[in-house]
């Protein structure tokens, strides 16, 4: 805000302090929520660290399980096996409210399945496809959770940076620059003051 | 070469080309060397042998595993084609009979495949047309449009009445594996049936059907057990052999696994299996004891070829064992395709 631009009246004095009083309510809440998401951010972070590192630990023996079953099957075996399943896993999206900010809940079902359910015979397979595919059963639970965590902490530090653009902009722009010109009025009216009480006293001394 | 017809003569005949298939195949000595070799080596080792025609008809289209693991599909399906064509009498119905067991294989795969939509391309790499249906007739069923018009086409094979009867469900459940279940239990069924009509060589040919649905429903109860729920298993015994529905549901709900073992012990006679059953009560993985029970059956198999050296043992043994070895000769190199451990493709292997 340009101080050129700005009447320094006592009605805008008054205006400028609201405001003032405002941005500092609203600095000191923002600030507050910005500590309260970094602290449930961190939180999630070491949610996020166990899910990363249990799913990298499962998309490695997926592979390696899968890997074992084209040893043992050949890919034939494996790709005839893969023909029987159909079923695609039901995932069911809630959402939940951390401080404002909406993040997703995912809820799977018929991801891990019983041998008998999995769609291939049990008389025309061996153990090495009943193995791979527990192991990518595991693997999409495990995708699933990570995808809820790993949105979570996205939607969480997209908003703490948002917050945090918010609380800095109050802090080094708004509120200096409300305060810059309340001063610059209250100056300008003590100014107007001291002016018109010498203009009182020389014409009185005139008249005098 | 004289045809001979009637007699011990044509017995004799194929059972001594089947001892010098079996001579021919690979010794132990050779996956041992084969382990310490990269996939090119193999692949050149391969074609060195048996394998020759069908790498050079595969090479200019596939590379790599690719080309490996096709090469010893094709190899298998042509040399159980040849022995189909070379076994006399009864020999042959039983030799037809007991390779049927691809033939299901090849039908529920053209089934899945078409109902997921694959292309007919796709669906031929993935047959090994090893049975009774050969591969111009697989061709047709992959050409065929939706999967009624393939049971349709069916008709008259001994899959035709279970498909038919549980196609509708199957397309409504999206799963074929009662059919699956049910067509080997149909095929061990006929089996048992073919064996005990009085043919001659029959008594032989139910010993090892008896011997394959035991040792079939062995290795269902560990992995079933494996994967537990209190539900009932009792649909998924092949019935026939020494294992009734309801102890097979007693023995996989059972909870211990030593207790298991010894149960399992008191039921079966075969004394190298009861060896096999003593040693697993250490912990081993569920294809470690796939591995052994496929040792021992193939063992047995052995000992029984060399009792009864005319008939269908030597045939049915040396049909397994090559099985194995295209089923070791495709782990090593799918092993080393995927750079695991020699120990472990080793720990894989049926020697």
């Amino acid at each position: 805000m340009a101080l050129r631009d700005i009447k320094p009246t006592r009605s805008e004095l008054i205006n400028l302090k609201r405001r003032i009083a405002l941005s500092e309510r609203g600095y000191k809440i923002l600030k507050m929520k910005r500590d309260g998401l970094i602290i449930e951010f961190f939180k999630v972070l070491e949610e996020a660290k166990d899910s990363k590192s249990e799913l990298a630990e499962k998309y490695e023996r997926a592979i390696q399980m899968i890997a074992f079953a084209d040893t043992v099957e050949g890919s034939i075996g494996v790709k005839s096996a893969a023909l029987s399943v159909h079923e695609v896993p039901n995932i069911a999206l809630a959402s939940k409210n951390i401080m404002g900010v909406v993040v997703p809940e995912i809820e799977s079902s018929k991801v891990k399945k019983n041998l008998v359910d999995r769609g291939y015979g049990l008389l025309g397979t061996t153990s090495a496809i009943d193995e791979a595919a527990s192991a990518y059963e595991d693997l999409v639970e495990s995708i699933i959770e990570s995808a809820e965590i790993e949105t979570t902490m996205k939607k969480l530090l997209d908003e703490i940076e948002s917050t945090k653009r918010r609380v800095n902009a109050l802090e080094f722009k708004v509120i200096p620059e409300l305060t810059e010109a309340r001063d610059f009025i209250k100056m300008r009216l003590d100014e107007m003051e001291r002016e018109e009480l010498f203009r009182l006293k020389k014409i009185k001394a005139r008249n005098a | 070469m004289a045809e001979v017809s009637s007699g011990p003569v044509p017995y004799v005949y194929v059972c001594t080309r089947m001892r010098v298939r079996k001579s021919k195949l690979i010794p132990r000595e050779d996956y041992l060397r084969l382990l310490n070799m990269g996939l090119p080596e193999i692949t050149r080792f391969i074609e060195e042998t048996e394998y020759k025609k069908e790498i050079d008809e595969l090479a200019p289209s596939f590379q790599g595993i690719d080309l490996v693991e096709l090469a010893l599909s094709w190899n298998l399906a042509k040399e159980y084609q040849q022995i189909q064509k070379i076994t006399p009498g009864t020999l042959k119905e039983f030799t037809r009979s007991y390779l049927r067991r691809w033939d299901i294989q090849n039908v529920l795969t053209i089934l899945r495949g078409k109902t997921q939509g694959m292309s007919a391309g796709k669906i031929r790499e993935v047959l090994v047309p090893a049975g009774e249906l050969d591969r111009v007739f697989l061709d047709r069923l992959i050409k065929e449009e939706t999967p009624a018009r393939i049971v349709e086409a069916l008709k008259g094979h001994f899959v035709y009445p279970v498909i038919s009867q549980g196609l509708d469900e199957a397309l409504e459940k999206e799963s074929f594996a009662r059919i699956e279940n049910e067509l080997y239990k149909q095929f061990y069924e006929e089996l048992l049936a073919e064996a005990r009509s009085g043919f001659r060589g029959g008594k032989q040919f139910l010993e090892y059907i008896l011997l394959d649905i035991d040792f079939t429903n062995i290795r269902n109860m560990f992995r079933l057990r494996k994967d537990y729920r209190d539900e009932d298993y009792r649909s998924m015994v092949v019935p026939g052999g020494t294992f009734s529905a309801e102890e097979f549901q007693h023995l996989i709900s059972t909870g211990d696994q030593k207790e298991f073992i010894g149960v399992l012990k008191e039921k079966v006679r075969l004394k190298p299996l009861i060896a096999m059953l003593d040693m697993l009560e250490g912990e081993k993985s569920l294809r470690e004891i796939e591995i052994e029970l496929i040792k021992v059956q193939l063992s047995h198999m052995e000992s029984l070829s060399k009792l009864n050296p005319f008939s269908i043992h030597p045939i049915l043994t040396y049909l397994e064992k090559k099985k194995y070895e295209i089923f070791n000769l495709r782990a090593i190199a799918r092993g080393k395709d995927v750079s695991l451990p020699v120990e472990r493709i080793r720990s894989y292997l049926v020697m």
